[in-house]
């Protein structure tokens, strides 16, 4: 399983390596998206409006939901590419079995995706002013996160591999992390309630609160968090697996 | 001899198309099975069946005593060429593709490694080990893909079109390499539409047609019995009229050289008797080829 790992993290450095114009193009575009967003805000709350503290609450949660997209959207994107190129069904002959694989292509693909991410906030923080402060402890609600988002992930990845062709879906629902990424938790209303349940809502919130606002941890949302994240993964992995198992009825592992 | 592939009574199904029609195939090591048939026929569905690819409706697929629907780890005694050229990573090296698929396929990273680089040679790609995919000839791709099976050392290959398009010496490399695979013990399972590759290559024939298997043999029995009782008579010197007049009441045809007797081998050596002393330059049965033999199967079905 080492070994897995080791070639699934080369292969992303290759690629990552060999198609540097893929890296900066994400980069450029993701930062630009960013700006306007920001600036479009700032725009609706007319001249006078200063956001001060809340550019960092923004930044914040607009790198988190380009990792959120990052983990949700890679194996699908993934899946479809391999059907129409043909090495799907190669991945399908492991004898690990497609989900061991698939959740260790997610894990090796973290590293060239946090350099993204670390290039992405890097460039916001130059051109907007902004100051992150990055807790080490922030790291744990942002795995909390990134493990709700593999499940999620996976849970889209089954519509990949049935129907192929989800562009559509995948960059409509992308609209949809950012309401689970932004569900305010304080307060006792209803969504504050909710929000507990929602996939990534947790681990998002005391993200949040630990990057932009410097509070500390809070031990026992974590735990929640952490909870909330592995349900969601589960519940991807087992929809992920009847997926598979009505393509292979189905005879939908090749073609395109 | 022990079964390293064992498929009996497969079935498939997709909506109102039986695609695939209470198939069994039995493959032994060192046996090379060519699976022929028309477009559409059910090679494919069933090679899928065979690969754990896709779930059959009825019947089972035992690899060396292993279903590789039920259990993954089966598929350690299997590599499969699909789609011809389309099973590697475009974008990675030819050594960057083996390393991965080795690993893939359950080879420590070392290993992979120097398995990787010894197919590279044996295939005469050594040279092109660091170039992408995407800036290899088709034939060399083939190879790889090829080489992507061989990996992990399986007992049993699946080479669904192995030589499609690939020039004539790229072909060749490709038939010989998988006769050296069979002489090494590999059971191999060699879909193709080239006829001549797979009469060259299989020790044994299965024609599947409409879903069905409707003519299954050894090679040469199976072209020995499509060729009939035909015998082609050559002689090293001419027939005298006379001669030949008696031969032909005795069942002897054709303005020769060579003549062909038509019938039971009693009757060819009443002719045999007729003709001495004549020395004789040839006694052959009539040879049939696959492609005829294909078309009669598939033709009558």
């Amino acid at each position: 399983m080492l070994d897995l790992f080791w070639v699934e993290f080369k292969r992303s450095w290759l690629y990552l390596r060999r198609y540097p114009s893929e890296f900066v193009g994400a980069v450029v575009s993701l930062s630009i998206l960013f700006l306007l967003l920001f600036l479009g805000a700032r725009f609706l709350a007319g001249p006078g409006a200063d956001f001060g503290e809340r550019t960092e609450a923004l930044l914040v949660g607009f790198l988190l939901w380009t990792l959120t997209i990052f983990a949700y959207n890679s194996l699908s994107f993934g899946l479809s590419e391999e059907a129409q190129t043909g090495t799907l069904e190669q991945l399908f002959l492991t004898p690990y079995g497609p989900i061991p694989l698939f959740l260790l292509r997610n894990l090796a693909g973290l590293g060239t995706q946090l350099l993204m991410l670390g290039s992405i906030a890097l460039v916001l923080m130059l051109l907007t002013g902004a100051r992150l402060s990055f807790p080490p402890f922030v790291v744990l609600p942002i795995l909390t996160v990134l493990i709700g988002s593999y499940g999620l992930g996976f849970a889209m990845a089954s519509l990949a591999l049935l129907f192929k062709r989800v562009q559509q879906i995948l960059g409509i629902s992308q609209f949809l992390l950012i309401f689970l990424l932004q569900v305010p938790l304080e307060g006792s209303g209803w969504l504050a309630k909710l929000g507990y349940f929602l996939p990534l809502a947790p681990g998002a919130h005391l993200a949040r609160q630990m990057m932009s606002a410097g509070t500390g941890l809070d031990w026992g949302l974590l735990g929640l968090a952490f909870l909330n994240g592995l349900c969601y993964l589960g519940l991807g992995l087992l929809i992920f697996s009847r997926a598979v198992r009505a393509a292979k009825r189905r005879g939908l592992l090749f073609g395109y | 001899m022990n079964a390293v592939l064992e498929a009996t009574g497969l079935r498939k199904r997709f909506g109102s198309l039986v695609a695939v029609d209470g198939v069994s195939l039995h493959l032994a090591a060192g046996e090379v099975l060519a699976f022929l048939g028309p477009n559409g026929a059910g090679k494919t569905t069933t090679i899928k069946m065979l690969a754990g690819l896709l779930w059959p409706d009825g019947g089972q697929v035992q690899l060396l005593g292993q279903s590789p629907h039920q259990n993954p780890w089966a598929l350690r005694h299997l590599g499969a060429v699909l789609e011809g050229n389309r099973n590697v990573y475009w974008r990675m090296t030819a050594l960057e593709n083996l390393v991965y698929f080795g690993v893939a396929r359950g080879l420590r990273y070392q290993a992979a490694q120097r398995r990787a680089r010894a197919l590279l040679e044996q295939l005469e790609l050594g040279a092109k080990s660091h170039t992408e995919v995407r800036h290899l000839s088709r034939g060399m791709q083939q190879k790889l893909s090829l080489a992507v099976a061989l990996m992990h050392d399986p007992e049993l290959l699946l080479l669904d079109e192995p030589t499609l398009g690939l020039d004539v010496e790229s072909a060749l490399r490709v038939e010989s390499m998988v006769r050296e695979l069979a002489q090494a013990g590999k059971a191999i399972l060699l879909t193709t539409h080239q006829l001549e590759v797979a009469q060259r290559l299989a020790s044994r024939i299965a024609i599947i047609q409409q879903g069905r298997i409707v003519l299954e043999g050894r090679t040469p029995e199976l072209l020995g019995r499509f060729a009939g009782e035909h015998y082609l008579i050559e002689t090293e010197t001419p027939l005298s009229p006379a001669q030949l007049s008696h031969l032909r009441s005795l069942g002897l045809e054709g303005e020769g050289p060579p003549y062909v007797y038509h019938g039971d081998s009693d009757g060819l050596w009443r002719l045999l008797e007729a003709l001495k002393p004549t020395p004789l330059k040839k006694v052959a049965r009539a040879e049939v080829d696959l492609l005829e033999v294909f078309l009669k199967v598939v033709g009558r079905a």
